[in-house]
């Protein structure tokens, strides 16, 4: 046993696992962690981006496009993923993914009247009165977290019922799984990082947080 | 392991040797040349490097690969470092380009249980496994460039958005396999028969994203050249380049080449998937070109490599010696006609000179060529190299535009200084 989990390692050496020692032989693979971030910005785009974005993709894909490509381009860019992708965003998003990365990579100034307009969509509008309590599914909907998670299997993060079960036994469960929602997480479940949540409220967090934990 | 960042901190030799010269040349009479080539590099800057909003991309290391350029981390793109063709007209595996389009892709692949569907318009459906496979038929080789539809796509001018490629995103190996013909005669193609779609073991992370899937006309799908590979240079195909079995289409671009080949099906139609009916397509024209700013009034799949050719012995920015015989390499390639006549220009493109060519390996394989070549006065000046083939295809002097940044084949321009 002793010497089959040497060869093991020896065979893993290279990223690469040869699983079986005799006949059948899987080939595995075990990919770098995602280091790749999208760079910080006060612009609300920043916190969609990575939420919504990453769910396909690493932040590469945007950091390394061309430099200073302009509003439109990134907005239009933005719209490609909704319309022909299928990512999950709607016309509004797209308008603030785009005018966050026309400013974080492109030639667009966070000054700029049409970066304001498309980042602030309800200035000028009253606040919203404060919403009623909605139910943790409402709020898995309505913030990508669907996208990435299900209830019973492993999308690109783990299935809820992983989640629940990790932590069945664990008295600090519902900080943890909070603290990984509303800051991010990384490195827990494999090496695609989960970005931060950070616009859920604390009832928010709480209600989500429990949901997932009774998986 | 850990994902590395390999030499990225360290200059490179060509810009030791630059700054070298530079810097000797600097308080000396030769304060003209020293400026000339001081002009060469800022147009360096421009014609070589591709650049991003992020500044320029690190080696990582991947499993199967030695340290590889990254275009991005997931789904996985990775660049072969240009130098390596100059080794050799044949790519090593570990140096083969890595590209996915979308992350959703197993990292643990079984060999024994792995299963090739046939099926639609087929007489007998059929689900292989490797064994199977590669028992159906003597197996057929071929030596065969796979390169991607966007090569290069990062000298586009004006630029365009997608995988921001350099020129390492193709590679040439020696492929084993059976041929596709002979797997679909032993399913049986029915009559109505029109295309033969392939999907591998990638999927989109979302149910909302295209599948891709890729079409071949069933003429072509049974001429005898397109094949199924499970050996790539002698040995299994490394797993990021397709393992266990990958479809090889000798000619055409690597979008066709799907990996982790898993389903085949024979369709009545013209297949209307997004990645053959909106993506990867080209202006339907003589150049499949337009120019930049205006949209094509008719478009069609990407399909053949045009003839290309690069000089990969000398790079940007080199300082080579006078009145000394240099041997300038590179290699040239096209979509299988066979490139018969590659010439090399160090003056700008005013005159060319024929160069010899190497070992032919086939008409889909890189060929190389060199030519010895003395400089007899000093300065910076411009290698060009344009290839040929036997059908008379040759490289423009000016590159054409596309929206897609697609088949790049301008004559490639190194700047370099004699002295």
């Amino acid at each position: 046993m002793k010497r089959m989990k040497f060869m093991t390692t020896l065979l893993c050496a290279a990223q690469v696992c040869l699983a079986a020692m005799a006949g059948a032989a899987p080939l595995s693979i075990t990919l770098p962690p995602e280091t790749a971030a999208f760079k910080p910005s006060a612009l609300p785009g920043y916190q969609l981006a990575q939420q919504k974005c990453s769910t396909c993709h690493s932040a590469d894909y945007i950091s390394f496009q061309p430099p200073g490509l302009t509003l439109a381009q990134w907005t239009a860019e933005a719209g490609k993923m909704q319309h022909v992708y299928g990512a999950p965003i709607s016309d509004q998003d797209v308008r603030i993914i785009g005018a966050y990365l026309a400013v974080t990579y492109g030639s667009a100034q966070a000054s700029d009247a049409e970066v304001q307009a498309a980042s602030n969509p309800s200035a000028g509008q009253p606040p919203a009165a404060p919403a009623a309590k909605v139910d943790a599914m409402a709020l898995l909907q309505g913030n990508a977290c669907l996208s990435c998670h299900a209830i019973d299997h492993k999308v690109v993060g783990p299935a809820y019922h992983d989640v629940a079960a990790k932590y069945a036994n664990d008295p600090q469960a519902l900080a943890k799984v909070t603290s990984s929602i509303q800051h991010g997480s990384t490195g827990k479940w494999g090496e695609i990082p989960m970005p931060p949540f950070a616009q859920l409220s604390a009832d928010d967090l709480h209600s989500v947080a429990t949901f997932i934990l009774h998986q | 392991m850990k994902f590395s960042f390999v030499d990225n901190g360290k200059p490179s030799r060509r810009r030791i040797l630059r700054d070298a010269f530079t810097l000797a040349l600097a308080a000396s009479p030769l304060a003209s040349l020293a400026k000339a080539a001081a002009e060469t590099r800022a147009a360096d800057e421009n014609a070589e490097d591709v650049t991003f909003a992020a500044g320029p991309r690190p080696l990582v290391q991947y499993p199967q690969k030695r340290p590889l350029t990254l275009v991005t981390t997931r789904p996985p793109h990775l660049e072969t470092p240009f130098a390596v063709f100059n080794d050799g007209p044949i790519t090593p595996n570990d140096a083969f380009f890595v590209r996915y389009h979308l992350a959703n892709f197993p990292t643990s692949i079984d060999p024994d249980s792995y299963r090739l569907t046939i099926k639609g318009a087929v007489d007998t459906p059929l689900s292989l496994s490797l064994a199977e496979l590669k028992a159906l038929a003597e197996p057929i080789e071929v030596v065969a460039v796979n390169q991607c539809s966007g090569n290069s796509r990062g000298f586009s001018t004006p630029r365009v958005f997608g995988a921001q490629l350099g020129n390492g995103s193709m590679g040439n190996a020696r492929w084993v396999g059976v041929s596709l013909k002979t797997v679909l005669e032993k399913a049986g193609v029915k009559a109505d028969a029109r295309q033969v779609t392939f999907r591998g073991l990638d999927k989109p992370v979302l149910p909302s994203t295209p599948e891709f899937i890729k079409a071949l006309d069933i003429s072509h799908a049974m001429d005898g050249e397109p094949m199924i590979a499970w050996s790539m240079n002698g040995t299994d195909l490394p797993f990021l380049n397709g393992y266990p079995i990958r479809l090889v289409v000798p000619g055409y671009f690597g979008t066709y080449w799907i990996k982790h080949l898993s389903e085949i099906e024979v369709v009545d139609h013209t297949y209307d998937g997004f990645f053959m009916a909106k993506g990867y397509r080209v202006p339907d024209n003589d150049c499949f070109c337009i120019a930049p700013g205006t949209t094509a009034a008719k478009t069609q799949p990407i399909s053949k490599l045009p003839v290309r050719s690069f000089i990969t012995s000398v790079k940007h920015g080199d300082v080579l010696p006078l009145k000394k015989s240099v041997v300038l390499k590179g290699i040239a390639f096209d979509g299988g006609v066979g490139v018969n006549k590659v010439e090399v220009s160090i003056d700008g493109g005013k005159n060319w000179r024929e160069a010899r060519l190497g070992q032919d390996l086939g008409r889909f394989s890189f060929r190389e060529w060199t030519l010895p070549i003395t400089f007899h006065s000093k300065g910076a000046t411009q290698l060009m190299v344009r290839a040929s083939n036997s059908a008379g295809e040759t490289q423009p002097l000016r590159a054409d535009w596309n929206p897609g940044g697609y088949r790049r084949h301008v004559v490639e321009t190194s700047h370099v200084t004699v002295a």
